[in-house]
């Protein structure tokens, strides 16, 4: 015993690596370690204090590209809203024919992005928007433009957001020409990937891509992007589809919040059924 | 017997600072670091801060500073639990490697911390990336070009603060 212990002092650096890689390796397996949101929700207020105190830096490459941006989508949406007009009137007739209901209307919460932390690979914006103002952890965040991410910690006047380019998230979306559906994922660049689509299905470039029902996280409907490119690998059965997001995540500065979380009922429906399954396998 | 004393709670302040520079180089990488981020790339204050304990105090320090440092930022920054712990001990490790006992001023003011920073961020780098990226993404001469050396090099250019604060207070 006294052998092992001098030989543990003797390569107590060896010791100490072994044993401190074992234990990060165990907590990396273990995976979600949701429970410390309370660390977390103290940081997300100090951090923003921070960021809303260093706010008036001005950033003039983003101010220059989100002009740009604005410019064009007001182009675009003064011809759309035209459209949009005729088409509702139609919409409501044919409703009324078929006695649907209406479509969910969100309520949304708008807020101004006061801060952008870049750890890594991942990337995550502060608003100046938390629980006082009726912000829930899970509800989803969007822009004009589209889905921008999902609110992961709220303190009491600010909110964390993890933005759509980040290697964890996975998004439920559908082709809206097609409605077919896919997992979208961010490939690491300015382009994400959606998987699983077989090269049987018809894929265009140019096909908008929306939130699909299916999603546990988003709800239906919000545009997400845009199909550029389809490659066609001879060895694989499925396209590498690549979808350009409709959200410029360098320039954000107002987004909403939508006050919607999934019907918890649903979720637990959801959960039941995984667990099973798990058991199942066991 | 008073100056062993006297010892032990210098050591014990020196570890004081360390937790708080930790604190406040946590908060500058969250909030204040997108200031200098550059194609998606930016210094990693922290574990600069790590090759700098490990240098100043030692192998086995550095892997147990490595090892907090990680744990902690696992905690506040989203990430995967443990990702930062794993990839943090090790670099503790390799920059504890060049620990020279009594020597570790003229290392730290030296171009030898820049190199030890360099190289320890690469080898960060290359683990800590290893568990983002899909290497069928990407080619491995892009990973190692980017997430190795980009990011290493970047890392090691902010290195050149503290190197050259150290510098100044050795010539007054």
């Amino acid at each position: 015993m006294l052998q092992l212990l001098n030989l543990i002092v003797k390569f107590k650096d060896y010791a100490a690596l072994t044993l401190l890689c074992i234990i990060s390796l165990s907590l990396i397996s273990i995976g979600d370690v949701s429970k410390i949101g309370g660390y977390r929700a103290f940081v997300v207020g100090t951090i923003g204090w921070l960021e809303e105190a260093f706010s008036w830096v001005p950033n003039p490459d983003a101010l220059k590209t989100e002009n740009r941006a604005v410019r064009e989508l007001n182009l675009y949406l003064s011809s759309e809203l035209m459209k949009s007009r005729k088409a509702l009137s139609e919409n409501r007739n044919l409703r009324e024919l078929l006695e649907f209901k209406e479509g969910a209307d969100y309520n949304l919460i708008s807020a101004e992005v006061i801060g952008k932390s870049v750890i890594e690979l991942r990337e995550y914006i502060t608003i100046n928007k938390g629980s006082n103002d009726g912000i829930d952890r899970g509800m989803s965040v969007r822009t004009d433009a589209g889905l921008t991410g999902v609110v992961v910690v709220v303190e009491e006047n600010y909110s964390l957001i993890e933005t759509l380019n980040n290697r964890q998230i996975k998004i439920s979306a559908k082709i809206e020409r097609t409605g077919i559906d896919g997992i979208l994922i961010w490939s690491g660049s300015k382009y994400f990937n959606m998987m699983n689509i077989p090269k049987s299905f018809d894929i265009k470039v140019g096909d908008e891509l929306i939130t699909s029902n299916y999603s546990r996280k988003y709800p239906p409907d919000l545009p997400i992007g845009k199909v550029v490119k389809v490659d066609e690998d001879k060895s694989s059965l499925f396209h590498k589809i690549y979808v350009e997001p409709f959200v410029s995540f360098s320039t954000l500065e107002q987004v909403f919040v939508i006050q919607f979380v999934n019907d918890p009922e649903r979720l637990e429906l959801i959960e039941k059924m995984e667990e099973r399954l798990r058991l199942l396998k066991k | 017997m008073n100056r062993t004393k006297k010892k032990i709670n210098h050591g014990f302040q020196r570890y004081v600072v360390y937790a708080i520079v930790a604190i406040l180089l946590s908060l500058i990488q969250f909030s204040l670091l997108n200031f200098v981020e550059v194609q998606g790339i930016t210094p990693d204050l922290l574990l600069i801060l790590c090759v700098w304990i490990a240098i100043r105090e030692g192998r086995f320090t550095g892997i147990i500073a490595g090892f907090l440092i990680g744990i902690t930022l696992d905690i506040v920054s989203f990430d995967l639990v443990g990702i930062n712990a794993f990839t943090k001990t090790i670099a503790g490790f390799v920059a504890g490697s060049f620990y020279q006992e009594g020597k570790e001023q003229l290392i730290l003011h030296g171009l030898k911390f820049l190199l030890i920073v360099f190289i320890s961020s690469f080898i960060h780098n290359l683990i800590y990336f290893f568990f983002y990226i899909k290497l069928s993404d990407i080619t491995f001469v892009s990973f190692f070009l980017k997430y190795g050396i980009a990011f290493s090099f970047y890392t090691t250019v902010f290195a050149v603060i503290p190197m050259l604060i150290k510098r100044k207070e050795r010539i007054i």
